[in-house]
């Protein structure tokens, strides 16, 4: 070759990876294996992520609402560990399908953007219209609901959306899961609204995570 | 026991450029892949890589393409539709062989 590369063996003659056709199938599977988990964009790991995030937010949410840790979880720190794990949840959910997705562009490159962003420009809707409702004399009482409700009704919809793009029957029903949640914390009332946030949001959220992870494990083992 | 495997696609029957064409086969069809993302795939050196591209493209099985990222220059390596089709043919030849293969070691234990 011009840049001093051996030229090739013959067909099927020098390569022993290759030489019989059992082998050369046995190289492909085997490689294809290796590729696919390396692009394997991991949805347990972002659904266990939020699933956290919901259980143990919401969870600390409702022990500082009703007052049952009132010396140990006050309501500020419930904030701040729910603020944490919800800005690592969302760090891995964008972080896990860019790091996977790295140098690859094109089609399915573009619908993941498109979906991505569509998350952050939801919940500016949802900021702006609880904001403006605040402004325009929402009851203090209703807040944590309005903000909990509407939330989960954005959260809901954008998974049904996933599950439209992607053929995912598990994300549609985590969809319908969550919008469900969302009602149901409304009718509950503070703060066990927050109780149900954590332990049905979150809870649904991780079933949703060991689904998907015994799927992959699974079709693992087939392919 | 060599074998010579007659009727496979020399273009392909080479375990570089297979293991590139399963790594772009595996891509979401009109998906490219950077070059060095694709080095990283499929564990070559560039120099290797490059003159395996370039088989492939002389066969039109692959296409690449330079873009700029601000004002970097970036690689793109995708499969083209006659690239998916003889990776498709090539995997159908092995089964085929595979069966007769394995049919003829039937016979002759009977």
């Amino acid at each position: 070759m011009h840049n001093g590369h051996p030229p090739d063996p013959p067909v099927g003659t020098t390569d022993p990876a290759l030489a019989s056709p059992g082998q050369t199938l046995a190289l492909i599977k085997a490689q294809r294996r290796v590729i696919a988990r390396n692009l394997y964009v991991d949805p347990a790991l972002i659904l266990g992520a939020w699933g956290l995030a919901w259980l143990v937010g919401g969870g600390a949410g409702y022990l500082a609402a009703h007052g049952w840790l009132a010396t140990g979880v006050p309501i500020w720190l419930a904030g701040i560990i729910s603020g944490v794990l919800f800005a690592a949840a969302t760090l891995v959910s964008f972080g896990e399908p860019a790091r996977r997705g790295r140098g690859v562009a094109g089609p399915s490159r573009r619908v993941q953007a498109v979906y991505g962003w569509s998350w952050p420009l939801a919940f500016a809707g949802v900021l702006a219209l609880n904001l403006a409702l605040d402004q325009q004399g929402l009851p203090a009482h209703l807040a944590p609901l309005l903000w909990t409700g509407t939330s989960l009704l954005a959260v809901g919809l954008l998974y049904l959306a996933g599950g439209m793009l992607w053929d995912s029957r598990l994300q549609y029903g985590l969809g319908l899961w969550v919008l469900v949640t969302g009602a149901a914390g409304v009718a509950a009332g503070y703060p066990g609204n927050f109780a149900v946030l954590s332990l049905a949001g979150g809870g649904g959220f991780l079933v949703a995570a060991a689904v998907a992870r015994a799927r992959h494990w699974q079709s693992e083992r087939a392919a | 026991m060599e074998q010579v495997l007659p009727g496979l696609d020399s273009v392909i029957h080479a375990q570089a450029r297979l293991r590139v064409m399963v790594a772009l086969s595996v891509l979401p069809p009109g998906d490219r892949v950077t070059f060095p993302r694709l080095q990283d795939l499929v564990g070559m050196t560039p120099g290797n890589l490059s003159t395996h591209l370039h088989k492939l493209e002389d066969a039109s099985y692959i296409a690449i393409t330079k873009a700029y990222q601000g004002r970097t220059p970036v690689t793109y390596v995708t499969l083209t539709r006659a690239g998916r089709q003889a990776f498709e043919d090539y995997t159908a030849a092995l089964r085929e062989l595979l069966a007769a293969a394995n049919h003829e070691a039937h016979e002759e234990k009977l």
